[in-house]
């Protein structure tokens, strides 16, 4: 910020009006250099690593965890915890792969399936949801509660025998490349930049930044603000039974464990791109580069040929590095998460 | 409201443990002392209870299956209890049996990790149930050191690990590259596996090991690894050695997203699916442990001990702790085992170790 001040007033200027947001400060800033940063590494150090085969390899691991992520974001904006990622993806993995072709029954639903599995998971978001705002359960209990709900229900239709897909669509969506890219990363593309339209230009997207920054702000100049924070989970399980979808299309099975870990590794990458758990901060974008930094990690710890007895720690010590480089200059308002 | 009746519970399942234990000291210092299956249940009073992980792993699924098998060979039923892979529940459900009538109560359990059997152990022999366990035992916890812990049964992971890497060897034509996905770094079976597959590497000069990676048994992170792993060393892949048939399936459907069908892949568990694999000719092996055996047999031993068909006595001392019989299953064999069955007579009282491949070293 010591830089030429003139250019510094002319940002300031066009930036201040429109959003009570900074311009780019360097908080947004550190999260994208850390992944260019540690892409350049990689590349350096790694002949593998820097093919276009391998380039691609990373988006279309990264498209899962992509989507969950979206869907995470909103609630993390909200200042709320989200842990129902497994059981909802769960859930939506298996509803999916009984209603298309599959060998369990004589279903054939195809989209139809689909749209199925992601209102179900919607449905379990609601509940999330209505726990925390009827019930007044804390978002980390009702969240923790609808995972093992989502996970009762996928072991229920899981019934025993595993169900294995056998639609053409849907297989297709991992299989088949559009422009160098599996279809399951287009979707991921459409998801970001759907969620990024809704988090900048809708209601909903505006308030939920709102209710992470001063709830009480929001509430006491007349908005209520309970159907929101129910929109918003509602929404986030939709983003997750899409991403159980997802899942279900890239291992071709219909799994009760499909989500297992997303929870965790779609709070990191969202923190890790720069949005606070206490709320207020970041975003979809920031997110975004979160999920990209989190997989170009763990791709390339294995391109470079880090012992796998060393990548757990080594993947975790780079993490906490980066979260703590791109909080820097949030350092006091970071604290109040403890 | 749920805190207050999950105390209560608490509470109760406390205070029957600790009458049950006042029970069982008085009897003792009676001097009446009821040694292990003196004078021998009737076999309609004989409870019969089976508990495994969950029920949405198919191998587990079996093993219940076989143990109602069992049950009904024996015109009993068999209590199914799954406890979610969740040590602290595997507690509660085992403190509740033990909490009700123990006195011919078999039970054959899967213990969640090495650490969750010492409890059980302890419980079953205070409270004078039959117990067997398998898979996972501490290495310095003794079965001969206790009376109704009947017998401890598991499978020689370097083994099975060293089967698969032979059969891979042997189907990429004894040289070329391959690579491992390993399960969980810090478990037995990952570590055992592992190193079963480095005897058959150096049993197979000529076949190199390009790289070695966890995927934590997991079918899903299998799928990402293989695909890392395939834009990192290419054609140079021949074969992929996994550690579990999940593992083995992601990196199936890695291949199939690749357009890669030249590489042989093994794995251990015979899981459906991969057994399915296997007759289409995409995956070359896998090991199976049987469970629908291990389901039966662990009910037989305690049923044959209960009724007083078999003295815990005579059980010999190798027959305690013991390494069970597993089974390569390629191509030519598949067939045999996809709708495994259990037969009766592995169940008879007098057949009850023939499956033994020695004991736990």
């Amino acid at each position: 910020m010591t830089t030429s001040p003139a250019e510094a007033d002319t940002d300031v200027v066009h930036a201040q009006r429109p959003r009570p947001r900074r311009g780019v400060s360097l908080m947004d800033a550190g999260p994208p250099i850390a992944l260019v940063v540690l892409f350049g590494v990689f590349a350096a150090m790694s002949p593998g690593f820097r093919t276009f085969s391998n380039v691609q390899n990373v988006l279309d691991a990264a498209a899962v965890l992509a989507v969950v992520t979206c869907g995470i974001s909103f609630v993390l904006m909200m200042g709320s915890i989200d842990l129902s990622a497994p059981g909802i993806m769960g859930a939506s993995a298996i509803t999916v792969a009984l209603l298309v072709a599959n060998n369990r029954n004589d279903n054939d639903l195809g989209l139809v399936g689909v749209l199925v599995a992601v209102l179900v998971a919607a449905a379990l978001g609601c509940l999330s949801g209505l726990a925390l705002v009827v019930l007044k359960v804390p978002s980390f209990m009702a969240t923790l509660g609808v995972s093992a709900v989502g996970l009762g229900v996928a072991t229920l239709m899981f019934a025993g025998v595993q169900p294995n897909i056998s639609d053409a669509m849907l297989e297709g969506w991992a299989v088949e490349r559009f422009l160098g890219l599996a279809r399951l990363t287009w979707i991921a593309l459409a998801c970001v930049i759907a969620a990024w339209l809704v988090q900048r230009y809708t209601r909903l997207g505006r308030y939920a930044f709102a209710i992470g920054g001063a709830e009480e702000v929001l509430a006491l100049s007349g908005v209520r603000v309970a159907p929101y924070k129910v929109a918003v989970f509602t929404m986030a399980g939709a983003f997750y039974g899409l991403a159980g979808v997802m899942v279900t299309s890239q291992l071709g099975a219909g799994l009760v464990q499909a989500g297992r870990g997303f929870d965790f590794s779609a709070i990191t990458a969202a923190v890790v791109g720069g949005t606070l758990l206490i709320g207020g901060r970041g975003g979809i974008l920031q997110s975004t580069v979160g999920v990209l930094l989190v997989t170009v990690l763990t791709n390339g710890l294995v391109q470079v040929g880090v012992s796998p007895y060393w990548q757990g720690g080594v993947q975790g010590l780079i993490v906490v590095a980066a979260v703590a480089a791109a909080v820097i200059p949030q350092r006091r308002r970071n604290q109040v998460t403890k | 409201m749920k805190f207050t009746s999950r105390h209560t519970a608490a509470v109760v399942g406390v205070t029957l443990v600790a009458a049950a234990l006042t029970g069982c000291t008085e009897t003792a210092a009676g001097g009446g002392g009821e040694t292990a299956a003196a004078e021998g249940c009737a076999p309609e009073d004989v409870t019969l209870v089976g508990q495994v992980r969950n029920e949405s792993n198919p191998y587990e699924a079996s093993w219940l299956d076989g143990g109602d098998a069992f049950a009904e060979q024996v015109g009993l039923t068999q209590e199914r209890l799954t406890y979610d892979g969740d040590s602290t529940r595997q507690q509660e459900q085992i403190s509740q049996l033990l909490a009700g009538d123990t006195d011919c109560l078999v039970m054959n359990i899967l213990p969640n990790g090495d650490s969750d059997t010492p409890p059980i152990v302890e419980g079953a022999e205070a409270a004078g149930a039959y117990l067997v366990t398998q898979w996972n035992k501490p290495a310095d916890l003794n079965v001969t050191d206790y009376d109704y812990w009947l017998s401890h049964l598991t499978y020689n992971g370097v083994e099975s690990g060293k089967q698969i890497g032979d059969a891979l060897s042997e189907a990429i034509g004894g040289s070329g590259g391959i690579v491992a996905l390993q399960g969980i770094l810090d478990t037995g079976a990952a570590k055992d596996r592992f190193a079963g597959l480095e005897e058959s590497l150096a049993a197979n000069p000529d076949v190199e090991l390009l790289d070695d990676q966890t995927a934590n048994f997991s079918r899903a992170e299998a799928l990402e690894v293989t695909k890392t792993l395939l834009t990192k060393h290419g054609d140079d892949i021949k074969g992929i050695w996994a550690a579990n048939d999940d593992m083995a399936l992601g990196a199936l459907e890695a291949l199939q997203q690749a357009g890669r069908d030249d590489v042989a892949v093994v794995g251990i568990d015979a899981v459906p699916d991969a057994l399915t694999a296997i007759e289409d000719g995409t995956m070359t092996a896998t090991v199976s442990s049987d469970g629908p055996w291990q389901g039966g047999i662990g009910l037989a031993i305690g049923y044959c001990v209960a009724t007083g068909e078999l003295a815990a006595e005579d059980i010999a001392d190798e027959d305690r702790a013991w390494y069970a019989e597993q089974f390569l299953i390629e191509q030519d064999n598949v067939a045999d085992f996809v709708s495994p069955e259990t037969d009766e007579a592995d169940f008879a009282c007098d057949n009850l170790f023939s499956r033994s491949q020695g004991a736990m070293s």
